[in-house]
């Protein structure tokens, strides 16, 4: 409707302009007297002639125009801004009504699309995973992300993880958050977001960005907080050449495990409510002393006890270091990815069921657990063959030690070699094979294959 | 405690040192670039001397593969950018100058 108004509106400023234009000569033309000469005639037809053929491309752009952009604003909706591929003629359009039309309708349309932008992104995926002791079973899921930037200083950024499960689907709230650009340094967020120390959570885990089919043991089993619901600041700055980030954050914190002797004395980072008025308080800060090269220290200090209880006043506290290498290798042809991280965690010193009256106690534990993996990842980007530059290997070592009261689960480590295909840069096939023999149990040996795809 | 933080920071050491020498069997790629190279970068925007197209090689594939800039609207780049330099940990003027290349290179 809008645009119909803005080429009627279009028009008729050109009839005004032919109007203005033509009436000065038959004035100033001596000749006339009262008649129209051959030659004012024959100005006159060209001119209609020209203008009907104008007519005729708005009417044709105005029939094509609103499909096009119909479809691209259900992607985004920013003002004056097209997506150049799929909306030509919409551009062409708005250049033709800024060079035709009077500037105040261009900005009146400005204001009616607004001035949020909204983007839906994320992935889907589907997997089949053949385990020893395990029924062998397809899996699928749907990740969508939502982000809206209200301002070039707002931005909201959650997603869900959607799955089928059982007779049911099941959906996750992964992450909420809200956040502001403080300064070119300084950003600040609030809600629910991963826990910067956990650099698998935070950067790898998309499955068309994890090179594996599944994730390490470690970043969500007791030794690394992996969601955390509080708030945080973060941000980066170059020092010379070099470069260093930082990510600190305070949020609801873990819970101990007293109750139950297999897990006495685990921290359970499971749970998004806090226990106690005490909160978690963790960071992470990294260097970069070459370009796509980094390493960091992160940690995380917490009272994990119920509040009044004997165990509230016990601290934990979790550490880690971690390396991410992204290098080109002339050498070797390719580029070669380095990911690792280990943590590890301790809890003072507690007696678990002090009166035996949950059955296991007394216990006395200083509580402590490690874990970690280290991959390595290498795609041949620089062969001139097609088909071989899309493969990329990947081997993963990972280990979690064994539950702290040495009641529970042993200590395990896995090995795993995978090999993917990529189909575009966020289309991914992958198969892998992990070893894995938990300390005195039977193997629980895996074959994956798995497709993801990152929109 | 003290023993823990003290074994903290020799693993931090420990891997400072490798992430140093892992230099010397890559050499990095950005550098590499010709000056005809980096003249035909549509970018005009630059941060410490790197051009937006030296700093997204730097910076977007450090995670994950790149998507080419001709795969999204000037105004979808506008919210990535600023989703990715909450995960990156980017300066504003990168992401401003990333914004840019992205944008001029379609
Ligand atoms: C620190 C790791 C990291 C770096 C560096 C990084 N990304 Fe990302 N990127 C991610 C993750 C993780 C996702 C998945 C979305 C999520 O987790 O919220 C993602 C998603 C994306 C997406 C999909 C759309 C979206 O916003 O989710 C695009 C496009 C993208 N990144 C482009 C970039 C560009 C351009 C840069 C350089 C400025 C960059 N990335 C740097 C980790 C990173």
């Amino acid at each position: 409707m809008r645009k119909i108004r803005r080429y009627s509106l279009a028009a008729i400023i050109q009839i005004i302009v032919l109007i203005m234009a033509s009436s000065p000569t038959r004035a100033e033309d001596p000749t006339t007297d009262g008649y129209v000469t051959r030659k004012e005639y024959d100005e006159l037809k060209a001119q209609l002639l020209a203008m009907k053929k104008e007519l005729d491309t708005l009417k044709k752009e105005r029939e094509a125009g609103p499909k096009q952009e119909h479809t691209e604003r259900q992607v985004v909706v920013g003002p004056h801004e097209v997506a150049p591929s799929q909306g030509e003629a919409v551009a062409d359009t708005h250049k033709q009504v800024a060079t035709e039309a009077p500037p105040p309708v261009v900005e009146a349309e400005g204001s009616l699309l607004g001035t949020t932008k909204f983007l839906l992104a994320g992935w889907a995926e589907a997997m089949y995973e053949q385990r020893n002791g395990s029924a062998s079973t397809f899996s699928a899921s749907l990740n969508p992300i939502f982000l809206w930037e209200l301002t070039p200083k707002i931005l909201f950024d959650g997603r869900l993880e959607i799955e089928p499960s059982g007779s049911g689907t099941n959906v996750n709230l992964v992450n909420a958050q809200i956040s502001y650009l403080f300064n070119d340094y300084i950003a600040f967020g609030v809600g629910e977001f991963f826990s910067p120390s956990n650099v698998f959570v935070e950067r790898f885990e998309p499955q068309w960005i994890n090179k594996l089919p599944d994730r390490p043991i470690g970043v969500y089993q007791g030794v690394l907080p992996n969601i955390s619901v509080g708030a945080q600041v973060r941000g980066g700055f170059p020092i010379g050449p070099t470069r260093v980030d930082y990510a600190f954050y305070v949020s609801n914190g873990p819970t101990l495990s007293t109750f139950n002797a297999r897990t006495a004395g685990e921290l359970d980072f499971s749970s998004y409510t806090d226990n106690n008025d005490d909160k978690a308080i963790g960071g992470r800060v990294g260097f970069l002393p070459i370009p796509g090269v980094e390493v960091g220290y992160g940690f995380e200090t917490s009272r994990p006890g119920f509040q009044g209880t004997a165990f509230a006043d016990l601290r934990a506290l979790v550490q880690s270091v971690d390396l991410e290498v992204t290098r080109n290798s002339d050498l070797l042809k390719g580029r070669v990815n380095l990911f690792a991280q280990y943590a590890w965690s301790r809890v003072d010193h507690a007696v678990y069921d002090p009166d035996g009256s949950l059955g296991f106690g007394p216990l006395p534990l200083t509580a402590k657990r490690d874990g970690g993996y280290a991959a390595i990842a290498y795609r041949p980007t620089q062969l001139d063959i097609d088909l071989l530059r899309n493969f990329e290997m990947v081997f993963r070592w990972d280990h979690l030690s064994a539950e702290p009261s040495g009641l529970g689960d042993p200590s395990e480590t896995r090995w795993t070699i995978g090999l993917d295909y990529w189909l575009s840069p966020s289309t991914v096939i992958k198969a892998a094979y992990e070893w894995d023999k938990p300390n005195g149990e039977r193997n629980r040996n895996a074959l994956f294959f798995q497709t993801a795809m990152g929109f | 405690m003290i023993r823990m933080l003290n074994r903290g920071l020799l693993a931090a050491l420990l891997l400072l040192f490798i992430s140093t020498s892992v230099n010397l069997f890559a050499g990095p790629k950005a550098k590499q670039k010709t000056a005809a190279d980096s003249g035909s970068a549509a970018s005009s925007d630059t941060y410490m001397g790197l051009t937006g197209e030296e700093l997204w090689s730097n910076n977007c594939l450090r995670c994950h593969n790149i998507r080419p800039g001709t795969m999204y609207g000037n105004a979808q780049w506008d919210v990535i950018v600023h989703h990715m330099r909450l995960r990156a940990n980017i300066t504003g003027q990168e992401q401003r100058a990333i914004v840019e290349f992205l944008k001029s290179s379609k």
